[in-house]
């Protein structure tokens, strides 16, 4: 028999564009505050997992929050696609028992520290694989997350005809959901369809609205197994099911060579494998927070994971399907448009708000929330679902 | 037309100068009329790729517009019995190249003129045409 | 040759003992003019040259000439054996000495000298036969473009046994220095490719002109962007092909926003697909951003971005 876990907890530190503290002081204020959100003392985790992008290593912020010893700690490759796949390692390490309570985390300064939307000429310099795979493209400039997805969101406009104004409905939903969710940097800020026609290329098809947020901050998450999380301060959100998933013929952002370059085939996998795991179909799932770096990728990841048929997705949209009142409420915190760009971890820590019933924007009978990860990459997912 | 005869050519004499366009139409057709089909004369993009700054004059064709330019101031009916050239800078499409000469010697009625080809770089070819004006035997 | 020598001295003595072996072979014949002495060839000639004179083309005028009709231009004399568009080059006894210096690095050439003689004037249907010997070798020898050998031939031609023309013809095969970075003079392009064993293969083809498509020599599967092994069938033995240069923009983007370092923005990048049945990437050049779209036709452009790298672009073509 696996050994059922659960989140337990979650924390956070302020979302800010300067947070004026070093990254491992906001990874540790966010281990902090996910502990006792769980009621759980430091002494109590002997796991840790990580993005292998995260400046932070285990053993430093163990010291620093006084976490002591650990028997596992372990990180993911492919930048935000590790989002889920840290909850999914913690699982897998409590099934297993590697560990018995585990804290994921992300911290960084991205808008006051590196910003990984500026060029970086280094990338394609190195002939490891991926230097090798950046160098089909950084030398002609295609070198920002922007421009990849920007390549991708020009040939789904083309094949199935969607406009700008498609992707500047997400951008629009996501403000929406922020203007009212005091976390958010865009707290009472919407914005209107005009307003996102109107901001200025960044690489076109993308205006600056369909580019989210640079964010400086931290969140954590407490994962434990589901027995001892009935124990604690909340209500446990059960892991009901965690992938990973890369397509056939991925590359990091620019898999434009594989045979269609309009869906996510990586979304595909965690999305078979989600349903699988799960015993659940799409029509099960009240609330999605998906991954939205970029508004185009919303959409595809709506068709990949069967919430709406290829190339419907601008429809569903248009149709209100995404917002906090149609048949798929997604991102009710705002997302990283709206809310704050943490690499997709805020994201778990909303659908854990869901699951408890204790969030800003609360989508009523919350039972089954699914989570994705960073898109573009090779990816990760999950559903939490109450017990 | 007429073509000069023994008495009209005098060693020192300085030919007229002659200036030629090397437009892109220019420096392809010389190069396949030559039946020269190497893509640096004729494939902008294989000549830079091979660090020129643009397709060039293929050597059959310096050899050509040498004999031109001595036989446009001679007239049609010498006889030219050698050309000569030191090959210099690469003669570029879009530059322009002109052709100055001066008959240096006589010889058993046989004249040499020097020639030299210039183009904005430098000299483009610099030699000697050897001919017979009409009447003298071989 | 597998001799191992590496000190200066043992290549100039190998290079120069394969030179008086080659300059002893004497005269080698090479294949016949593809046509003979005619009319037309002379007309696009003259036409081409801007040559006027009319004892090339005007049969009237050339009857009345000292020549008493129609004459080839002397400087064409090389012209009715060249090999043409396909054709193959006759081998000639120089053509071991140029390779042996290739191997030992004197890579870069340049012609020196053409001097042509002409023996009698070429009239139609005079068909020539070329033969070529190897008359000189000198060096090495300090140059301007760096250090190197003179190599210097001759051609004769014959028309029914007779020489009616000869050239002697001179190249220099240099060793190219080796490049110095000259800050200020050209700055370095910071966009650079990381290369190893299983891409260098495509850079050295860019450095060509050539588009290079892997292809498995086992199954001959075409793949781009390349890589050790062919996931088709497991082979690591690879070739590549040469791809036609032109193709479609499948997709493309207008980068405005960030600056990007070694480019002026706006600029287009494309994923652009070959008909050999591969995608790649490269910038679409040479006209407005506005006008570019899915479905453009396009061909292969080489661009250099700085003494050492080139990079293939797209430009727009007639479709």
């Amino acid at each position: 028999m696996t050994i059922a876990s659960a989140i337990a907890g979650i924390g956070a530190t302020e979302f800010s564009k300067r947070s004026g503290r070093s990254e491992l002081q906001l990874a540790a204020e966010a281990v902090f505050r996910a502990l006792d959100d769980a009621g759980l003392p430091p002494s109590e985790v002997d796991g840790l997992v990580t993005y292998s992008q995260d400046a932070n290593q285990e053993i430093a912020v163990a010291r620093e929050t006084g976490i002591g010893e650990l028997s596992f700690f372990s990180r993911i490759p492919y930048g935000g696609g590790a989002a889920c796949a840290t909850v999914q390692q913690a699982a897998m390490a409590i099934a297993t028992r590697q560990a018995s309570t585990v804290v994921c985390y992300r911290a960084f300064n991205e808008r006051s520290g590196r910003r990984f939307g500026q060029p970086d000429a280094t990338i394609g310099g190195e002939p490891s694989s991926q230097g090798l795979e950046m160098s089909w493209h950084v030398p002609y400039g295609l070198m920002t997350p922007a421009a990849w997805v920007a390549m991708f969101a020009r040939r789904y406009m083309h094949t199935y005809g969607a406009g700008s104004e498609d992707f500047g409905r997400v951008a629009v939903a996501m403000r929406k959901h922020a203007a009212t969710n005091p976390a958010a940097w865009f707290y009472k800020r919407p914005i209107t369809l005009e307003e996102h026609q109107a901001s200025r290329w960044i690489v076109e098809p993308l205006h600056l609205l369909d580019c989210c947020q640079e964010s400086d901050g931290a969140v954590a998450l407490v994962i434990t197994s589901l027995d001892r999380a009935r124990d604690l301060r909340h209500s446990p959100a059960l892991i009901a099911a965690a992938t990973q998933g890369a397509g056939a013929g991925q590359m990091m952002m620019t898999s434009y060579y594989r045979d269609d370059m309009t869906g996510l085939p990586e979304m595909s996998v965690v999305g078979r494998k989600l349903w699988e795991m799960s015993g659940m179909s799409p029509s099960d799932i009240q609330t999605a927070i998906l991954y939205d770096h970029f508004t185009p990728f919303v959409l595809p990841q709506l068709e990949e994971l069967g919430f709406c048929p290829r190339g419907e997705a601008k429809d569903f949209i248009a149709d209100g399907g995404i917002e906090l009142d149609g048949p798929l409420p997604v991102n009710p915190h705002g997302g990283q448009l709206g809310e704050a760009y943490i690499h997709g971890m805020n994201g778990i820590a909303e659908a854990v708000r869901q699951i408890r019933g204790t969030a800003v924007n609360q989508i009523k009978n919350a039972r089954n929330v699914l989570v994705t990860a960073g898109t573009g990459v090779p990816t990760s997912a999950l559903i939490l679902t109450t017990p | 037309m007429r073509t000069l005869s023994q008495g009209q050519i005098a060693v020192g004499t300085d030919l007229p100068e002659l200036s030629i366009d090397l437009t892109p139409t220019m420096v392809i057709s010389t190069a396949l009329a030559t039946m020269d089909f190497t893509p640096v004369h004729h494939d902008v993009a294989a000549a830079r790729a091979q660090g020129s700054q643009d397709i060039f004059v293929n050597i059959l064709t310096t050899m050509g517009l040498v004999e031109r330019y001595v036989t446009d101031w001679t007239g049609p009916e010498v006889m030219i019995t050698a050309i000569n050239v030191k090959l210099g800078v690469p003669a570029y499409a879009g530059d322009r190249l002109v052709f100055t000469g001066t008959v240096t010697a006589e010889s058993g009625g046989e004249y040499t003129v020097e020639v030299r080809g210039r183009v904005s770089l430098g000299d483009h070819a610099v030699g000697t045409v050897r001919f017979r004006p009409p009447g003298e035997s071989a | 040759m597998t001799t191992v020598l590496t000190t200066p001295e043992s290549v100039r003595e190998l290079l120069a003992a394969l030179a008086e072996r080659q300059m002893a072979a004497g005269e080698t014949p090479g294949a016949p003019a593809p046509d003979p002495v005619n009319l037309p060839m002379i007309r696009h000639w003259t036409a081409a040259m801007g040559d006027r004179n009319p004892v090339y083309t005007d049969e009237e005028f050339a009857a009345r000439s000292v020549h008493g009709g129609i004459v080839a231009p002397p400087a064409m004399a090389q012209v009715w054996t060249m090999p043409g568009l396909g054709g193959e080059r006759s081998p000639t006894p120089v053509d071991d000495v140029l390779a042996a210096l290739d191997e030992h690095g004197f890579t870069g050439v340049v012609a020196t000298n053409c001097e042509q003689t002409y023996h009698r004037y070429l009239r139609p249907g005079d068909r020539l036969v070329p033969a070529t010997r190897m008359t000189g070798f000198a060096g090495p020898k300090r140059t301007a473009l760096g250090e190197g050998y003179f190599v210097t031939w001759e051609v004769t031609w014959y028309a029914s046994g007779e020489a009616v023309n000869s050239m002697v013809f001179r190249v220099l095969k240099f060793r190219p220095r080796e490049r110095k970075s000259q800050p200020g003079i050209r700055k370095s392009y910071p966009l650079r490719p990381a290369v190893n064993r299983d891409t260098e293969f495509f850079w050295e083809g860019v450095r060509k002109g050539e588009l290079r498509i892997q292809r498995c020599a086992r199954c001959g599967e075409l793949r781009h962007p390349p890589g050790p092994m062919c996931p088709r069938c497991r082979s690591a033995d690879r070739t590549h092909v040469t791809a036609s240069g032109v193709g479609t923009v499948y997709s493309y983007v207008v980068h405005h926003h960030p600056p990007v370092p070694g480019r002026e923005t706006p600029f287009v990048v494309a994923v652009v697909e070959l008909p050999e049945g591969v995608r790649i990437v490269g910038n679409v050049v040479d006209c407005r951003y506005e006008e570019v779209g899915i479905g453009m036709p396009v061909r292969v452009a080489y661009r250099r971005m700085d003494e050492d790298l080139i990079l293939p672009m797209w430009v727009p073509r007639e479709s």
